[in-house]
């Protein structure tokens, strides 16, 4: 099926880009609402599933490219996530947590479980540390600046081990691995910075 | 021998706690055996949910400020082509909901004609309930509570099994005729406990009217229509 709405999105180009650069910004009026949209894919309105899709299918692509390391197996994850949503839609409870949320939980967690139960397919030694800095300066991230002043608080090495597993989706294994730190001491440094991240953020 | 594996790979790694479970199930580092318990517990235990549900929103910043990757100009066509196939139907607003009414009407009938047989035994002494409605479960479709009617204007909800839900939130009870406007609620229901509501204050009830139970805050919705996911839903089916 073409897709219907092709003509309309050039036509919005640079006003989405505004909108973008706004929410970016952390302005509090960005238009899109998400959970608007996950009651319209509820209802069966697949315009409603697009707009998901052309607000975040670009950064839900970056998540999961990101764990399994490879853009054509990352785009069947976010194939597959976008099937999910359409059909959990109706399940989504806004009380658990952010519409925009639920999308991103989906889709790691589809990407977790993929290179949980398959060999990666960029090995391990391809990417370097300075591809694990975060990629946006904090004061530019929605919403992140709560998580970045406890994550400063934390030793570089146990933040690393942090955006290894979260962003990297690398098991114990592969950090101790990447970091040629003992795995015993790998899963303590991570066990107290998720304690101490807790204990920061509330 | 490296003295840096001596101290902690020494140890004996001790159980996590719910806590620590849920950091680590949201952060990507359990092993397989324990992700997929953390996956079948999350259903039943509020504790563990609320856990996870608070490091999802803790380290989400993370994820939603990578920089967005170029997605193929095909992949929306792809995906679109899977909700023509396989994928089931979207769950709608419950009373406007077609597929899910197919499979409830093929429980109704058989919840009707096992009822039905039941009442010809014992209904010449009882009172004969006029209307059955069997509510299942959306997702796994199994049968959770039974309602009966009779003809003075009160229903019975009957729970057959035990459930629960979480701390915080409380079971609704809702029901709309065909004609209406949108769901009237019937007030909150306690799990696995049988509740009889009266129906004065309504119309008769009607052949295929809807029942439901949705999960909602713990003093019911605040908006007067259900707000939260349906746990269980069924139609009445007339058995006399």
């Amino acid at each position: 099926m073409a897709n219907p709405c092709a003509w309309s999105t050039l036509r919005s180009e640079p006003f989405r880009f505004h909108l973008r650069w706004r929410s970016v910004l952390s302005l509090p009026e960005n238009p899109f609402d998400y959970d608007l949209a996950l009651q319209g894919c509820a209802r069966g309105d697949r315009r409603a599933l697009q707009g998901l899709y052309e607000h975040e299918g670009g950064r839900l692509l970056a998540v999961a490219k990101r764990i399994v390391g490879d853009t054509a197996l990352a785009e069947d994850i976010v194939h597959d996530a976008f099937v999910r949503i359409w059909t959990r839609a109706a399940s989504f409870d806004p009380q658990r947590g952010s519409a925009r949320g639920w999308l991103f939980s989906v889709t790691r967690h589809l990407a977790l479980n993929h290179v949980r139960r398959h060999a990666r397919l960029q090995p391990l030694a391809d990417q370097d540390l300075d591809a694990m800095v975060v990629d946006e300066p904090a004061s530019l991230a929605i919403g992140g600046a709560h998580i970045d002043g406890c994550l400063e608080q934390l030793e570089p090495t146990r933040r690393q081990c942090l955006y290894h597993a979260y962003l990297d989706g690398y098991s114990h294994a592969e950090i101790a691995h990447k970091l040629d730190t003992p795995l015993g001491t790998v899963k303590a440094w991570i066990k107290r910075s998720l304690a101490a991240l807790r204990e920061c953020m509330g | 021998m490296n003295e840096r594996n001596r101290p902690e790979e020494a140890m004996p790694e001790e159980p996590l706690n719910i806590e620590e479970l849920a950091g680590e199930y949201v952060l990507g580092t359990l092993n397989n055996d324990l992700r997929d318990q953390v996956r079948q517990r999350l259903p039943h235990e509020p504790a563990l949910r609320a856990a996870v549900d608070a490091w999802e929103a803790r380290l989400l910043p993370l994820a939603q400020r990578q920089a967005p990757v170029q997605p193929s100009a095909g992949l929306w066509q792809r995906i679109e082509r899977s909700l023509d196939g396989a994928a089931p139907q979207p769950i709608p607003i419950w009373w406007n909901r077609v597929g899910l009414w197919r499979t409830l009407a093929g429980a109704g009938l058989a919840a009707t004609l096992v009822l039905g047989a039941m009442l010809l035994n014992v209904s010449r002494v009882a009172t004969a309930p006029t209307y059955v409605v069997v509510l299942i479960g959306p997702q796994d479709k199994a049968p959770g509570w039974v309602v009966q009617a009779n003809a003075r204007q009160e229903i019975q909800l009957i729970p057959l099994h035990d459930s629960e839900v979480p701390a915080d939130r409380s079971l609704q009870f809702w029901t709309k005729a065909d004609s209406w406007q949108g769901p009237v609620s019937l007030g909150l229901v306690q799990p696995g406990q049988r509740v009889e509501v009266p129906l004065d204050k309504l119309p008769p009830l009607e052949n295929n009217q809807l029942f439901e139970l949705t999960l909602e805050p713990r003093n019911g919705s605040t908006t007067g229509k259900p707000t939260g996911p349906i746990q269980f839903i069924g139609r009445a089916v007339k058995v006399i």
